[in-house]
């Protein structure tokens, strides 16, 4: 079986059916490629003929082509290795003839060019546009999907979607040629089912009509095509208006796995539901949660249908009648939102704690945010943004208190005077070694510090003053702490 | 019907020279030999290859194509030893290659010939300039080049009869001059193009250093580098477009 949209591409622009403005402004870029040697975008709906146009342009100026596809991965190894390659040299065949060796780059689904799966290519797309040789045409969906840089380099050609009134002649001319029967009619219902996209129109008119060479308005109807549902009518369906069995039906031309339209469905049933109902409704939303665990579990991916049962017809079924009005649906948060801040925090504490950051971050964390909760004691909490070198941002964070507010400003700076203190002191004797590092053994005993810089001072004489010194300093930090800090000082110790 | 024992260095040289241009390739089993023409993707360098009979230990065929992924070939053939012969038979059932290379067989699933990209016609070229060179002496020309520039100048100077190589590069300059008496043979004409360097190199790794190379070259022509392996039974030619000159 041949594929009638590739039997009847057009193999001329004159050919290009719906799109005539379009395709008289890319045979101009073409014929006067030579004064701007710019490339071109040809951008539009799928299915309206911009491939083709391409292919059929080259056809017509007889410019041999080389294409990248979307289905090829496109880093910028790649691009450089086909389409750079291809642009900057003249062709083997047509170097000896008048053409000159042009051909064609089409570079297709240009918008798409992915950051991790083609790394790179979309900073060599651009690359490959500003200094090609030969004309690039791009081909996108979406204009605006490519970068300002790569759209600045092109000039743009938007083809729009084909009306129905210019797929019907095309319909009619295929079947002639395949000498189909026809309805007018029929026709008339598949452009219009197909509004703006002649590609799918003339699949329909294959799958309706190849069998039995017979085309009626019956076939028509038969041949409906799936088309995928949005998540928000889904929504609807489910929390509002359908039944359950049409909204498990719904829910299988949903897009989306059944993770996130539970995710979807929890998120918004509370907006929608009460009471009761909504109780019912969260029970369904646990046992499709219940499935989704067994999937991961298991990765026995079958389980999926009892979480959409669930999710669907099992929340739907929670109603006790239909709602109308219109409601706000947002979006579940799929992930907990990650914070920079926090991380670095955590990060800090990890460090100097030698521990995992997951088990600073819920091990340790939570008992300095409850001893320095709101920066009191003041010395405690400056003595810990000293300690790990906080930021007042982190400060905030950890205390809880406003960022931009006096007090975490302050507890920053005397920080950082404390630490220089401490660095001071010890850059003598300790030349290496971090103030943090040597201000462990003074923390959790005087004595073991004096010992500890003692032993180290031997190597240095002339140091043992400023060590003394040093000791003396971190101990009375210390002091200071215990102090204030109560419990809080020996909780400190512990992860220092 | 296809059964052929070949030594193993002799197929690496003939596969080595083809995979520089391409993945995978079409083999025209001849009843005379090996024929291999391939075009890479972006419809610059050409390769066409033809490996006689007399270099076989022994040859039958009667006229099909095969499609083959080249690097599996080369890796197979990477297998064997420089004087192991390797024993290939095609088995029309099942369209697999089976390789023998001393006690080692491996099965080789081809490529429909079909689904490999059709070469295009390629028009006679007569060019002006003929120069047989060393491989040496290009690979030389080539190394100096690539330390420059990505692209590379072939030129021909008729008044003094000798052979240029020159790099620009932004700030650095090469220039090889090899004169006639370096040169096998010289047959001058007006000739001067410039070439993508990337392909050049790749080219260039495939051509043995002792191979007499035969240079045709014109002015913003095409270039063709001949040259022959397996002691003269098999015969490679190289065609590379050149690059475009923009102002």
């Amino acid at each position: 079986m041949t594929d009638w949209t590739e039997t009847y591409r057009p193999s001329t622009l004159s050919a290009i059916r719906g799109n005539d403005k379009a395709r008289d402004a890319l045979r101009e870029w073409a014929e006067t490629w030579d004064d701007h040697r710019e490339a071109v975008v040809v951008y539009g709906s799928p299915g309206v003929g911009k491939t083709s146009a391409a292919h059929a342009l080259a056809s017509d100026e007889g410019w041999e082509t080389v294409e990248l596809n979307a289905s090829d991965q496109r880093t910028a190894d790649v691009i450089e290795r086909y389409a750079g390659r291809a642009a900057k040299n003249a062709t083997l065949a047509g170097a000896a003839n008048e053409t000159g060796g042009r051909q064609l780059v089409i570079v297709d689904e240009a918008d798409n060019i992915h950051g991790n799966y083609d790394r790179g290519g979309s900073s060599a797309i651009t690359r490959l546009v500003k200094e090609a040789d030969q004309p690039i045409v791009l081909i996108a969906n979406d204009y605006y999907d490519m970068s300002r840089g790569l759209r600045n380099a092109c000039q743009e050609i938007e083809f729009r979607d084909v009306a129905a009134r210019s797929i019907v002649p095309v319909l009619r001319d295929i079947c002639r040629r395949e000498n189909v029967e026809f309805d007018e009619e029929a026709l008339q219902a598949i452009a219009e089912a197909n509004s703006g996209d002649l590609r799918s129109a003339v699949n329909d008119l294959q799958a309706a009509a190849e069998e039995d060479r017979r085309l009626t308005t019956d076939d028509v109807l038969d041949g409906d095509r799936d088309r995928s549902l949005g998540v928000f009518p889904f929504l609807d369906a489910v929390l509002k208006e359908e039944s359950p069995e049409e909204a498990l039906q719904s829910a299988y031309r949903v897009d989306e796995t059944p993770d996130d339209l539970t995710k979807w469905v929890a998120e918004n049933a509370p907006k929608v539901c009460e009471g009761e109902e909504l109780a019912r409704a969260y029970e369904f939303l646990a046992n499709a949660d219940r499935w989704l665990g067994r999937v991961r579990a298991t990765q026995e991916y079958g389980y999926w249908r009892y979480a959409t049962d669930n999710l669907a017809a099992g929340v739907a079924a929670a109603r006790d009648d239909t709602k109308g009005g219109w409601t706000r649906f947002s979006r579940p948060q799929f992930w907990p939102s990650s914070d920079g801040t926090a991380d670095e925090v955590v990060r800090r504490v990890a460090e100097s704690a030698g521990t995992s950051m997951a088990t600073a971050r819920r091990e340790l964390l939570p008992y300095l945010a409850a001893m320095t909760h709101h920066c009191k004691p003041r010395e405690l909490t400056v003595a810990m943004a000293a300690y790990y070198d906080f930021e007042e941002d982190h400060v905030s964070f950890v205390t809880g208190s406003g960022e931009t507010t006096n007090k975490v400003q302050s507890i920053v700076e005397d920080a950082q005077t404390l630490r220089e203190e401490a660095m001071e002191d010890h850059s003598g004797a300790f030349g290496g070694i971090p103030a943090g590092e040597s201000a462990d053994g003074a923390d959790g005993a005087e004595a073991t510090a004096d010992v500890e810089t003692d032993d180290e001072a031997t190597a240095a004489d002339e140091a043992t003053a400023a060590d003394e010194l040093a000791a003396a300093a971190n101990g009375g930090d210390d002091a200071d702490d215990a102090d204030d800090g109560d419990d809080g000082q020996a909780g400190l110790t512990d992860f220092m | 019907m296809f059964k052929a024992i070949v030594s193993a260095s002799t197929l690496r040289d003939a596969l080595d020279a083809v995979s520089v241009l391409v993945d995978e390739c079409k083999i025209r089993l001849n009843e005379d030999g090996l024929a291999i023409r391939a075009v890479d993707p972006a419809n610059v360098g050409m390769v066409d290859l033809a490996l006689d009979v007399a270099a076989f230990e022994s040859y039958e065929a009667d006229g099909g194509v095969i499609g083959v992924n080249l690097a599996r070939l080369e890796d197979i053939a990477g297998m064997a030893n420089s004087g192991d012969l390797v024993h290939l038979e095609l088995d029309e059932e099942t369209r697999k290659l089976h390789i023998r290379i001393d006690g080692l067989s491996y099965t080789l699933a081809l490529i429909d010939p079909d689904s490999i990209r059709q070469e295009p016609d390629i028009p006679d070229l007569d060019l002006p300039a003929e120069i047989v060179v060393e491989g040496n002496q290009l690979d030389r020309g080539i190394t100096a080049a690539d330390m420059v520039s990505d692209h590379i100048r072939l030129r021909v100077d008729e008044a003094s009869e000798t052979f240029h190589i020159e790099a620009e590069g932004d700030t650095d300059d090469v220039d090889l001059e090899v004169g006639r008496e370096d040169l096998i043979d010289l047959q001058a004409g007006p000739a001067d193009s410039l070439f993508s360097l990337d392909y050049l190199k790749d080219m260039n790794k495939a051509i043995p250093g002792d191979a007499e190379v035969t240079v045709e070259l014109g002015e913003e022509f095409p270039v063709k580098l001949h040259y022959e392996f397996a002691e003269g039974m098999g015969n490679v030619t190289f065609m590379l477009a050149p690059r475009i000159q923009s102002d």
